[in-house]
């Protein structure tokens, strides 16, 4: 059908679709570009890899006209444009996906596509467009379903066709995988792909992901602290390579490994050390839970799950599955409706203040700010929240001396800080969460539960974080561990169970770990199993 | 043991840097808010003075009458001293239940209904003197309480916010205490203490009054060291307990809260409950203290003596120290404006001229509210 790819393979390089030339922002006294180089190509596809604070998703919303550069140029197809807006960037041609879903779930998928549209409403030829366009891409959109029953998957999908409706010439996908199961984003690719052979289009695709990086671009640009430390053909990359100069150093660690996203490494890597004591008291008991959102629909639905002492347990499945149910019920911030909770064989009143806390239930919430820590109280403060008592005397306690002893666990647990006394928010993000692990292991927890503990920090940080989790599980605490990022999963948990629509659907121990079991699992087996 | 001496040693060495860095933060910090309060002040004092000189005035006179009004008369500065205690009172309540993040702006009328209550049982309760003024400041405390406690209730069963329902329990309150004023079997007095169309209520009893003292030509009540210390002890329960701390934890994040064992019922009620009894003891103080009124409870008793200490509070900025020297000032601006009238300037313009005082005091904590806001957001973002 389509020649173009040989012709544009084959021509001379011509201009880049887009071309940035010694691109900087700064925000306040944050580098988050310093003169930054970047070719799009047509016909290729362009990973950006980097950490997370590296720069990347600066320099894209740059390209989109989110974000205006403090200096350099942006060139399109040769010509130097500046980018107002995002409207400004679609004339250009160029369309963004982003990472975080920007989707009204009431409304149909057509709705959705043509929503920000002026204009007559004309629902015919809005719902052909959407049709045409999943027929050609084969993403297999019905334009007619509402967005609240689409599953992950699908929804990015959807976000994809709002933006190709455009017929954008420029495609940028930010981090588009972090929802989906491996199932979803191979086939994601597979369309990727289609798009830039067959319409010669460019796209940039951001990751920090090496993997992914790996298998699905022509073409590669690192960058670290905000500068391009790297840029190569996908051909003549190594993953240990990509790994060196996205960190910086040598990386050689297992859970460096596991933040890269290496499932293979992991995997030769995975060893035994699990010497569990089966007839023991579990940690955590959780049976037929079911807890019930506002709206009526089932959070948790029949959740029945076991932590034994010295395990890490951990729960794979896409966002959305009742992870922040089981969250919030082990966090006394909801009860559930039926059920029950045991921990160390003793059973916990749930909804109560502080219960899960009291009972032995130390936390690591997904979003520490939601409900791990006070933000305007100082590190010291922070690091006391669940035992004040501990420190104080007869209902009194004073400044100094809870500064004193934050000060023994600010050491413990190498927290970067001006001092006890400073307020929490002055933290940097891996050393606020430092702060949330240090209160809640101090606490000699039964159980810890750990929502995605290392998402949106640097290697660095989350590297500590694991050793420390697999540290905890050795000293005897059950460790039930919630993420999205199979790697971690791979590289941490003894047992994995998959969450799906509120209830465990499969569970396997790491050694027998069937990786197109687990993803056929997290998306719903018998959805899968009927397409 | 070598061990921890080095360990003592490291923190040792890091501390005096850190304190140090501290306190240089701290004292630029008091530095801006210095800088802002005088500025802000300044520019009133400018832009009445020209008020009153473009219309006719004179500005020396009206700010002179201010200071003589308040502080420099014979006298005056103990009736300042009196009109203080109870914006203190509403003043320091208001703080305890900023703290557990709640707005209550309805003090007026937890003012008003525990000054009526006050009265009703300081005109009915049996027993001497001294026994039945305690009696009746406690049960002033507790009616201040209840009201404030019907919001409290309303909030955490049905998620009512308290900033409506409290500013509305202002008017039910007056209405309330209007309804029992015009009742005989209440609190209306009998017709031969009282020409017929008036409505009042009978005079308290001497001996259940708050003792006055005399100094220097200045008369004022004892309740003021009362008012006091009072302040010291909400100063330490906030900053030295456990109760403080775990308050301050519900304001400042109530899931955090509730996760680590603070039950916003119980804390969040408490707070309510307290900041609602101090506006009700300010208002049993007013009824047997003598600066409000002649011991008589009257319609419209409170005179904006709960607002006035709303604002207090506001400017306080949630430090219980701050209210006493605040209180001193809004008292003064009442008793200061006593003595314009005799100016000459218009009664509009010098009221004018008192709420540009008053917004001169409101804007920089308005200010630095919005600046730490902004400073907590961008340190936020700029991490994640």
């Amino acid at each position: 059908m389509n020649d173009t790819l040989d012709a544009a393979g084959a021509g001379a390089d011509p201009a880049p679709a887009i071309h940035l030339r010694g691109i900087d922002k700064r925000f306040g006294a944050i580098v988050a570009c310093d003169k930054v180089e970047l070719r799009l190509q047509r016909g290729r596809i362009h990973g950006i890899l980097g950490e997370n604070g590296a720069g990347k998703s600066t320099l894209m919303k740059i390209v989109i006209g989110l974000v205006t550069p403090d200096g350099g140029e942006v060139h399109i197809d040769g010509a130097r444009q500046f980018i107002r807006d995002p409207l400004d960037a679609a004339r250009h041609g160029i369309g963004m996906v982003h990472q975080h879903f920007s989707l009204v779930e009431a409304l149909t998928v057509w709705e959705n596509v043509i929503l920000g549209e002026g204009g007559s409403l004309d629902r015919k030829a809005a719902r052909q467009r959407v049709m045409d366009i999943s027929e050609h891409y084969g993403l297999g959109v019905d334009p007619d379903a509402r967005v609240a029953d689409l599953p992950a998957g699908v929804r990015q999908r959807v976000e994809i066709i709002k933006c190709l409706r455009r017929d954008p010439d420029i495609i940028i996908f930010d981090e588009p995988t972090s929802v989906l199961t491996p199932a979803e984003s191979e086939q994601l690719f597979a369309v990727l792909r289609t798009a830039v052979r067959d319409e010669n289009k460019a796209v940039a695709l951001i990751s920090h992901k090496l993997d992914e990086v790996l298998h699905s671009t022509d073409e590669i640009t690192i960058m670290r602290a905000g500068s391009v430390v790297a840029h190569l053909e996908t051909s003549e990359a190594t993953a240990a390579g990509l790994a060196r100069a996205m960190v910086g150093r040598e990386v050689s660690l297992r859970s460096e490994a596991a933040a890269l996203g290496l499932v293979e490494e992991i995997e030769a890597l995975a060893e035994h050390h699990t010497d569990e004591s089966s007839d023991a008291v579990p940690a955590l008991s959780m049976a037929d839970v079911v807890v019930r959102g506002s709206d009526g629909s089932m959070a948790l639905d029949g959740l029945t799950l076991e932590v034994p002492a010295g395990t890490i347990v951990g729960v794979a499945g896409v966002e959305g599955n009742g992870q922040a149910a089981l969250t919030e019920v082990l966090s006394s911030l909801r009860p559930i409706a039926e059920g029950t909770i045991e921990v160390a064989g003793k059973p916990v009143v749930t909804g109560r203040a502080g219960a899960m806390a009291r009972a032995g239930v130390a936390v690591i919430p997904a979003d520490r700010h939601d409900s791990g820590c006070v933000l305007d109280m100082t590190v010291a403060e922070n690091l006391f929240l669940i035992d004040i008592e501990r420190v104080a005397n007869m209902g009194f306690y004073e400044q100094a001396g809870i500064n004193r002893k934050a000060q023994e666990l600010i050491d413990e647990f190498e927290i970067q800080t001006s001092g006890p006394g400073a307020p929490f928010f002055t933290l940097s993000g891996g050393n606020q969460q430092r702060v949330v692990l240090a209160r809640e292991l101090s606490a000699d927890p039964h159980v810890l539960l750990a929502d995605q503990p290392t998402h949106g920090l640097d290697v660095g940080a989350i590297e500590y974080i694991s050793d420390r989790l697999r540290k905890v599980a050795d000293d005897g605490v059950g460790v039930l561990l919630i993420s999205s990022e199979l790697e971690e999963l791979l590289h941490l948990a003894d047992n994995i169970v998959v969450l799906y629509r509120g209830r465990i659907v499969g569970q396997m121990a790491r050694d027998e770990v069937d990786l197109e079991r687990l993803g056929m699992l997290m998306g719903g087996a018998t959805e899968v199993g009927a397409r | 043991m070598a061990s921890e001496e080095s360990e003592a040693e490291m923190t040792a060495s890091s501390t005096p840097a850190g304190g140090r860095a501290v306190m240089y933060s701290k004292a630029r910090e008091a530095g801006v808010v210095a800088g802002l309060y005088i500025g802000s002040v300044a520019l009133a004092l400018i832009m009445s003075a020209a008020l009153v000189a473009v219309t006719g005035g004179s500005w020396r006179e009206v700010f002179s009458a201010l200071l003589d009004g308040s502080l420099r008369a014979p006298g005056r500065w103990g009736d300042t001293l009196g009109v203080a205690v109870p914006l203190i009172f509403v003043g320091v309540g208001t703080v305890i239940g900023g703290r557990a993040g709640l707005i209550n702006i309805g003090q007026e009328g937890q003012l008003t209904f525990g000054a009526a209550v006050a009265m009703y049982a300081g005109l009915n309760l049996f027993g001497p003197g001294p026994f039945a003024l305690v009696a009746m400041l406690l049960i002033g405390l507790a009616a201040g309480a209840f009201w404030a406690g019907i919001a409290g209730v309303l909030l955490y069963w049905r998620r009512v916010p308290e900033v409506l329902t409290t500013l509305l329990l202002v008017t039910v309150a007056a209405q309330v205490v209007g309804f029992g004023l015009q009742r005989p079997w209440i609190l209306l007095a009998p017709i031969e203490g009282r020409s017929s169309r008036n409505i009042v209520s009978e005079q308290l009893d001497p001996s259940r009054r708050i003792g006055r003292i005399e100094l220097f030509g200045n008369e004022f009540p004892i309740s003021v060291f009362f008012a006091l210390a009072f302040v010291i002890v909400v100063a330490v329960v906030l900053g030295r307990t456990v109760w403080g701390f775990k308050l301050r934890m519900l304001g400042r994040s109530a899931r955090t809260a509730q996760r680590a064992g603070v039950s916003e019922w119980r804390y969040g009620m408490a707070g309510l409950l307290l900041s609602g009894g101090f506006a009700g003891l300010a208002g049993s103080v007013m009824v047997a203290g003598g600066d409000f009124g002649n011991f008589r409870l009257v319609p419209g008793f409170a005179v904006n003596i709960g607002f006035d200490g709303l604002l207090v509070a506001l400017v306080a900025r949630q430090r219980p120290l701050l209210v006493v020297p605040l209180a001193l000032v809004f008292a003064g601006l009442r008793t200061g404006s006593g003595f314009l009238a005799a100016t000459g300037v218009e009664r509009e313009i010098t009221q004018i001229v008192q709420s540009l005082l008053v917004l001169a005091l409101l804007v920089p904590p308005a200010i630095l509210f919005i600046r730490e806001r902004r400073r907590a957001l961008a340190a936020m973002t700029a991490r994640t």
